[in-house]
């Protein structure tokens, strides 16, 4: 960019710290939702003895309907016309809702059998699994349109995502604290009590987005609503619907961003078991203790490179543009995911912890860019169709990163077999069976890296394409009476 | 970035006031555990210090009592580890009586000989301390749970190990130590059971001697010159792998041997091919597993199997590395320093 000049975003594209800050606890609370049922779920077979299995099931199955609802849901935010805006009322009831939901779904009570309480946790699953799409769909989809400057979203996107660490820092300790005989009589009892606590948190946290951001699309009082038959209506919305999706995972600029995420995010997931089962079992040679003092140190390691790479990212993004900094930052994390083969030292295993920094610096760096990415996507698709549609491709987006996600969780298991690892043998596994560990620990991530960079590199809407796109909106805008900015 | 910096100032101060608050909570761990904390000594009793594999197995147990003492605020575990210098049955029954005067909460034990164990397993019982066994049971005492590998399977798994070096062809020899020793005799008739299946195996016949290298290596040198055509040997015991004499008797690889234990003497014949295959224990367990099964049963009154079962690892040239790491987080302290890095 030396030679070019970098664009200042103007005084009224800014986001106030307020509103950026709001938006982020938003993120807390979607990170504290997305993890905390996973990280709670240990309970179901450890306190009431509920079978592995159905454990798994039960996480599955709920999985499925919110992937179902999420389109939907960004579509119904999408075309809603209130004067309060498309996303804001939906954020306020979803996360009432969903707080509520949550701490109730964990009040199981004791002396029942399993399949009531595989019944139980189901069924209430589902629901606040349908409470979670109606707060976090709109809510990103929020992010997206708060403003329309391309720098301005990218540290929007930072504060969101740095303060959406907070809730994976959080999250590893809810076990210790449902298990803390201290507090409870046991853990059915502390997760019934932490489910309380986030539950409460979650209502009244999550509101902030909606009570402090501001929308910049709002229909007007002058807006005419045209009354339709419900069956007209319903068939309407379903073409309506099925257009706008196809539109949506046509658009090959957004569909580069969506592979650039899902190869990334996604090999770091598939291989998270083997980097763990190989600490332990390889490199501390089966010693439990140790091998957790490492995985504790590495997540410290990553979690504190990653709030610095979120503000490292956003800072040099403005200087560079996002696609650049992007394959930066992709490339460190590559080269960070190749440095493991020569890391896995069982004689020095201090080493262990070195990639986790570079790894950080892919992994900060993904979100914070993908979403204000996304963010210009939404710009030219309102240029080529004429409709705004940040919950449609929020939705898509976020559906083929938790599709990715359970994906990665099951093929995991079965590459961790094809390695012919045997769980009852320890650190006695064979040299042939680490190997093929290393080998899938290292290469996945790195191959998921270089597609991610092969897919942003053509990434096409630039510093100065997203400007052009800015300027002719803004002027076609201007020509129209049935949106106004609103600051 | 000028915000980010807001936000980083108040990410830092809550994480100052967590630590602050952290430090005062672990202060009340550390000096104050809550009035009504239960206090349990295990008594456990080896064989013999002088077997490393029982060292391995009272490092199992302590690091398991700390564990368990560091996550249950109200429970405090201890090991009082007596073991005789040398095996003695009688030694053992002494240091269960005493263990029973001392107001020991239980006890756990691998008995050296049944009749004498059986005795003063049940005296102990009868004065309601609650004992298990470990690796070497006394099946018809009142313990309550034995831990330790299931002999008649481990024969099976070494003849199906043998049959498949050797293609299920030609003459093979048992060597099974002490006649009398009840575990040894199970792996032998495992070994004979699993050979029904391969009709092209002949057994020439299953060797007893006293459990010293010296006579192993005799018995095996007299055996091999009465059967020059000899394929395989299935060891119940590593007896033979004690010393070096073992070099002198028998060319790497020609006969195959597959054999019972693992230990870091051992590992040597492997890497020269002179064995094939060794049966590992993981007699870390021996002490985790047992201190866990005790306080599932007098501190959280859990049902409790009577018979657990110990999982066995084979041992080859394959895994020599990662079972020679797996041996020095146990606690072994004579693992050769080339074999960590395979």
């Amino acid at each position: 960019m030396s030679s070019k000049e970098i664009h200042k975003t103007a005084p009224s594209d800014k986001i106030s710290f307020g509103q950026k800050f709001s938006y982020g606890l938003g993120s807390i609370v979607n990170n504290l939702l997305g993890g905390a049922i996973g990280y709670m779920s240990i309970v179901l077979n450890v306190g009431l003895g509920i079978n592995p299995a159905l454990v798994g099931t039960l996480q599955a199955i709920p999985r499925l309907t919110d992937a179902m609802t999420d389109p939907i849901m960004g579509y119904i935010s999408d075309n809603t016309r209130s004067k309060y805006g498309r996303r804001r009322p939906y954020i306020f009831i979803g996360a009432i809702f969903v707080g509520l939901t949550f701490a109730l779904m964990w009040q199981l009570p004791g002396g029942y059998s399993e399949m009531f309480y595989f019944w139980f946790f189901l069924i209430g699953s589902i629901i606040f699994y349908l409470f979670y799409t109606i707060f976090a769909t709109p809510w990103v989809a929020l992010g997206y349109e708060l403003t329309s400057d391309y720098h301005e979203r990218t540290r929007l996107m930072g504060v969101m995502n740095f303060m959406g660490q907070f809730a994976w820092i959080t999250l590893p300790w809810f076990y210790a604290f449902m298990e803390n005989d201290r507090f409870f009589s046991d853990s059915v009892q502390g997760a019934r009590t932490l489910a309380i606590i986030i539950g409460v948190f979650v209502a009244v946290v999550g509101i902030m987005p909606a009570i402090f951001c501001r929308e910049r699309f709002v229909s007007k009082e002058s807006e005419v609503k045209v009354k339709i038959k419900f069956f007209e209506g319903l068939k309407k919305n379903i073409v309506e619907f099925s257009k706008g999706l196809m539109i949506t995972i046509k658009r090959v600029e957004f569909l580069k961003l969506c592979a650039g995420t899902f190869f990334v995010f996604n090999a770091i997931m598939l291989v998270g078991a083997f980097s763990s089962y190989l600490t332990i079992f390889y490199v501390c040679g089966g010693d439990n203790d140790m091998g957790a003092k490492y995985m504790g140190l590495f997540g410290t390691v990553t979690t504190f490179s990653t709030l610095a790479a979120i503000a490292g990212v956003t800072w040099i993004s403005s200087r560079i543009g996002k696609r650049k900094t992007f394959i930066i930052a992709t490339s460190i994390m590559l080269f960070g995911s190749i440095l493991k083969w020569f890391c896995y030292d069982p004689m020095a295993t201090w080493k262990v912890i070195l990639p986790a920094p570079f790894i950080a610096i892919g992994m900060g760096a993904l979100f914070t860019l993908m979403g204000s990415m996304v963010a210009d996507v939404c710009d030219l698709d309102e240029l080529e169709t004429g409709e705004r549609r940040e919950g449609m491709f929020g939705a898509i987006y976020w559906w083929m990163v938790k599709l990715g996600m359970a994906l990665a969780f099951g093929i995991s298991g079965f590459l961790l077999n094809a390695t012919g690892f045997v769980v009852d043998f320890g650190g006695a596994q064979t040299s042939s069976t680490f190997f093929w560990m290393r080998v899938v620990d290292v290469g996945i991530p790195a191959a998921g890296c270089l597609i991610a960079i092969f897919s942003v590199a053509s990434f096409k809407i630039t510093e100065e394409k997203s400007y052009e796109i800015r300027s002719e909106l803004d002027k076609r805008r201007s020509k129209t009476i049935s949106t106004e900015k609103v600051s | 970035m000028k915000e980010i910096k807001k936000i980083s100032a108040l990410f830092f101060i809550s994480l100052l006031f967590l630590l602050i608050s952290c430090e005062e909570g672990s202060n009340e761990i550390d000096g104050k555990k809550p009035a009504d904390v239960k206090s349990i000594v295990i008594t456990m009793i080896a064989k013999s210090s002088a077997n490393p594999v029982f060292e391995s197995a009272k490092i199992g147990a302590i690091k398991t009592a700390e564990s368990l003492s560091e996550k249950y605020s109200k429970l405090h575990v201890s090991i009082d580890w007596q073991t005789p210098d040398n095996e003695s049955a009688s030694e053992q029954a002494e240091i269960i009586r005493n263990a029973v005067q001392n107001g020991s909460s239980a006890i756990i034990v691998s008995c050296s000989d049944i009749d004498t164990l059986t005795q003063a397993i049940n005296y102990a019982v009868d004065n309601g301390i609650a004992v298990m066994t470990f690796d070497s049971d006394a099946p018809d005492s009142k313990r309550f749970a034995f831990y330790g590998p299931d002999d008649l399977e481990m024969g099976k798994k070494l003849m199906n190990e043998l049959g498949q070096l050797i293609n299920g062809r030609g003459k093979i020899a048992i060597l099974g130590g002490n006649k009398m020793a009840n575990n040894l005799q199970e792996r032998v008739k495992g070994i004979i059971t699993a050979a029904a299946d391969y009709p092209d195996i002949e057994i020439v016949g299953t060797y007893y001697h006293p459990e010293t290298e010296a006579d192993a290596i005799a018995v095996m040198s007299e055996v091999m010159k009465l059967n020059p055509d000899l394929k395989g040997w299935v060891m119940v015991g590593s007896w033979a792998f004690f010393g070096e004499k073992l070099n002198d008797v028998i060319e790497p690889g020609k006969i195959k041997i597959v054999a019972v234990d693992a230990l870091p003497v051992q590992l040597k014949y492997i890497e020269k091919n002179y064995v094939q295959v060794l049966l590992g224990q993981p007699t870390f367990t021996w002490g985790e597993i047992s201190v866990e099964i005790v306080i599932d049963k007098i501190y959280f009154n859990k049902k409790v199997e009577e018979i657990i079962r110990l999982k066995i690892i084979p041992v080859t040239i394959e895994n020599i590395g990662g079972w020679s790491r797996q041996l020095k987080a146990w606690g072994y302290k004579d693992v050769p320093e080339k074999y960590l890095g395979m």
